[in-house]
């Protein structure tokens, strides 16, 4: 088999040791890559039951396979850790510059462990690895440190946190350069509790392709499949926001706090003309040929000043609809989360469920200290600076919504999360296919971004008594270019009746996510549409010269689902914890409320798919063992 | 030579797709060290500047090379490096207005855009058109046109 060029270097801050290993060419075949590395190394390096802020716990980055070459979309790395958010797996994928730089620098993986007895951060340029002391940097907000680091260490690229990291804010983000970052499931707390404020990376060496031509060959083919993909143009233009109208037409965004559907003016607030009002240039991650971000300047009103890279439909949804503000404080709310280095969708979360306790006259002005209320802007800000600071009942919702809410009477029945994270931009009451049952089946808890139909459309929204299925709603053209083994696919797919069947969908949505987080593309729907395992196979063994099948790719990811499973499943998740908050089931929104029961067949369906135990949810044997997953013992 | 690389910066996105194709191209590896073409950028402003070789008439790389390495080549205008006559002075590195001949500390020698013997990959492989390779006369008539239009919109 072929050497793997690409490096894992551990870092132990508790000793201040370094360490750089081989990756094995049998590593690279069973988990590809990206998250696949990932779940491996946390499953074999964190004890059961660690504290996700103790020195057990281990802060994995690593860039996907396909990182650093020219292949469309190939920005992708992947920071996992056991999250402080849900007590299992953490994990969180950002693109931009950082895993280039750290590829190039001649690593595939990063891995931290131990904690650190003072501030430092670590600062990797090829070969020279140093850990270095973070005393001036500690309490500083993310882009002034960017602004020090980058004059500091030139060319490098930056993952830091904020001062929410360091205050172990539970839904902390780590921060990639001043404006992207690995948001969701609290890795910056994990980070904070290792008294690390920052990695910055350069790398000069780059990665040699083990056949040059045949990969520019799969960069071109990978460009050509993407800019055929029937929503290519309007993702240039509008980026993400494309879908905001249409799910608030279905009444389904999350707008205050899980109450309402939509808003008035919607459209006006949090839909594409806010692009063509605020949006100028378009800002691409490394490699992409989308450039789905938009440049946003503020130069009147309240937040005039404001500068920076904005207007993406998961925090125009999180504080525009979740917490009921206008666009320029939505664009202000996006500052103070990149700054103070918060996720977006949780402190949306967090921000609503506190607003709607108020309302409910659980909390009051005296608990709070002012009057909140949903679209107060002023409030909201006050409140996520009292939360950073950890200041009063600060303090408590930096905990997140789930744990918050067991101080308060009633309160779980407005934490509107799944697995202890808040869940983002979409009321399943309002629309129900492939996206939401995905809520309940993602293996990070209550999330949207591991489970997306690939033909995923936006046109119809009907809802099917049993929950099963959902409309294909396209021409037979985009059935027959879909990248799917043909018999799964009409399994999955009946053109005929023009129905998509949800859990069948789910099962392959999942690992061909799964497949893009390990070789380090990205998920927009472009991508999606078009890009699966065949030319993504091509492109991987042009450039390892690692042979894959599309079938093997698939399987390497379906394996690392299972293995993530069994993490979760080891630190103790239940089978019942795959529920959503109890108000989709019992309060209605436009007449609506979720079947539990309907639902849990569902999952059931689901879980036979994918070779699990329909009660529990558990890896059946003949699963692990087709997986090569069998644990040692058993 | 009447071609050029032309560069609209508006129209840059900041990817490097075209510093790893030309690193790819020429020396196999993805590396934007190593690419001939580099972007430099300005990410608090959303504000990048592709830099290539400008195929000076008077070039300075030729002028200081002492081994002979460098020529520009009178028919198609273009300025390359001769790699065995390279001995790794760097002077070209020095003289270059625009940071862009390069060294290549493995190989011991200095490096430059060649346009890919006539079909440079950077210009292919871009996406937003920001890089076009084209007759002088074509590129600056279409900047012409840009502006005639601007005044016959205002009219």
């Amino acid at each position: 088999m072929k050497d793997y060029s690409g490096k894992i270097m551990e870092i132990d801050l508790s000793h201040g040791s370094i360490r750089i290993k081989d990756i094995e060419a049998q590593l690279v075949r069973q988990y590809i890559g990206g998250i696949g590395f990932n779940a491996r190394i946390l499953y074999d390096e964190i004890p059961i039951g660690a504290d996700p802020f103790g020195e057990e716990n281990v802060l994995v980055f690593a860039a996907g396979t396909l990182v650093g070459t020219p292949f469309p979309t190939a920005s992708r790395s992947e920071a996992s850790a056991k999250s402080p958010l849900t007590g299992g797996f953490g994990t969180s994928n950002s693109g931009a510059f950082f895993g280039l730089q750290l590829k190039t620098a001649g690593y595939d993986v990063l891995v931290i462990k131990g904690k650190s007895p003072q501030p430092v951060y670590i600062s990797i340029n090829d070969e020279d690895v140093k850990i270095l002391s973070a005393d001036s940097l500690w309490g500083k907000e993310c882009w002034e440190c960017v602004d020090y680091l980058e004059k500091k260490h030139y060319g490098s690229e930056i993952a830091l946190i904020g001062p929410a990291g360091e205050n172990l804010v539970r839904f902390a983000s780590i921060e990639n350069g001043r404006y992207d970052g690995w948001g969701r499931t609290g890795l910056g707390a994990v980070m904070g509790s290792k008294n690390l404020k920052a990695i910055t990376v350069k790398g000069t060496k780059g990665r040699k392709a083990h056949d040059p031509q045949a990969l520019l060959n799969a960069v071109k083919k990978g460009q050509q499949l993407i800019k055929s993909a029937s929503s290519y143009h309007a993702f240039t233009e509008y980026g993400t926001l494309n879908a905001s109208i249409p799910y608030s037409n279905f009444k389904a965004i999350s707008a205050h706090n899980f109450t309402k559907g939509t808003l008035p003016n919607w459209k006006e607030i949090g839909g594409r003309p806010i692009v063509d009002r605020y949006g100028s240039r378009h800002v691409a991650c490394q490699s992409c040929i989308i450039a789905c971000g938009h440049w946003v300047e503020l130069s009147e009103g309240k937040y005039a000043g404001i500068k920076m890279k904005d207007l993406e439909i998961t925090p125009v949804m999180s504080f525009g609809a979740t917490v009921g503000l206008n666009t320029e404080a939505i664009i202000k709310a996006c500052e103070l989360c990149q700054r103070y280095g918060v996720d977006m969708v949780s402190a949306g979360g967090v921000l609503g469920f506190a607003i709607e306790l108020y309302k409910q006259g659980i909390i009051s002005e005296d608990d709070v200290g002012f009057e909140l209320d949903f679209g107060d802007d002023e409030a909201a800000f006050k409140l996520f600076h009292m939360i950073i600071n950890r200041e009063g009942i600060g303090d408590i919702l930096a905990e997140g919504s789930k744990r918050a809410a067991e101080q308060f009477e009633q309160g779980d029945k407005y934490a509107i999360q799944v697995k202890g994270m808040e869940i983002p931009m979409i009321d399943p009451r309002g629309r129900w296919s492939t996206w939401t049952l995905g809520m309940l089946t993602n293996i990070r808890g209550g999330d949207h971004l591991r489970c997306r139909n690939p033909v995923e459309n936006l046109r119809f929204n009907e809802r099917d008594e049993e929950y099963r299925k959902e409309r294909f709603g396209f021409k037979q053209t985009m059935y027959e270019k879909l990248d799917m083994p043909e018999e799964l696919k009409r399994k999955t797919i009946d053109l005929e009746n023009d129905i998509t069947y949800i859990p069948e969908m789910s099962k392959w949505a999942e690992d061909l996510i799964n497949l893009y987080n390990s070789v380090g593309i990205c998920i927009r729907p472009p991508v999606m549409e078009k890009v699966g395992p065949t030319i993504i196979a091509e492109a991987c063994q042009a450039f390892t010269g690692i042979e894959f099948t599309p079938a093997e790719l698939m399987e390497s990811a379906e394996r690392t689902w299972n293995l993530i499973k069994l993490f979760n499943l080891r630190e103790g998740e239940k089978a019942e914890a795959s529920k959503f908050p109890r108000r989709f089931y019992e309060e209605e929104l436009n007449g609506q409320v979720l079947d539990e029961g309907k639902i849990q067949k569902v999952l059931e369906i689901y879980y036979q798919l994918r070779g699990w135990d329909p009660k529990t949810g558990r890896p059946e044997r003949a699963t692990l063992k087709r997986l090569q997953l069998e644990q040692p013992g058993e | 030579m009447d071609k050029l690389i032309y560069i609209d910066h508006q129209k840059c996105v900041g990817c490097a797709t075209c510093e790893m194709v030309c690193s790819l191209v020429h020396e196999g590896i993805c590396s934007p060290s190593l690419s001939r073409i580099r972007v430099v950028r300005y990410p608090t402003q959303a504000f990048n500047v592709p830099i290539t070789c400008a195929f000076c008439e008077f070039p300075p790389c030729v002028s200081v090379c002492p081994s002979g390495a460098i020529s520009k080549n009178a028919q198609n205008g273009e300025v390359a490096i001769n790699s065995i006559l390279c001995i790794g002075c760097r002077q070209c590195v020095q003289a270059c207005p625009f940071g862009h001949a390069n060294f290549n500390f493995d190989q011991g020698t200095a490096f430059k855009c060649d346009l890919c013997g006539g079909n440079p990959q950077c210009v292919e492989y871009c996406w937003t058109e920001a890089l076009q390779y084209l007759p002088l006369e074509r590129a600056l008539g279409e900047k012409r046109e840009a502006v005639a239009r601007n005044m016959l919109g205002s009219t």
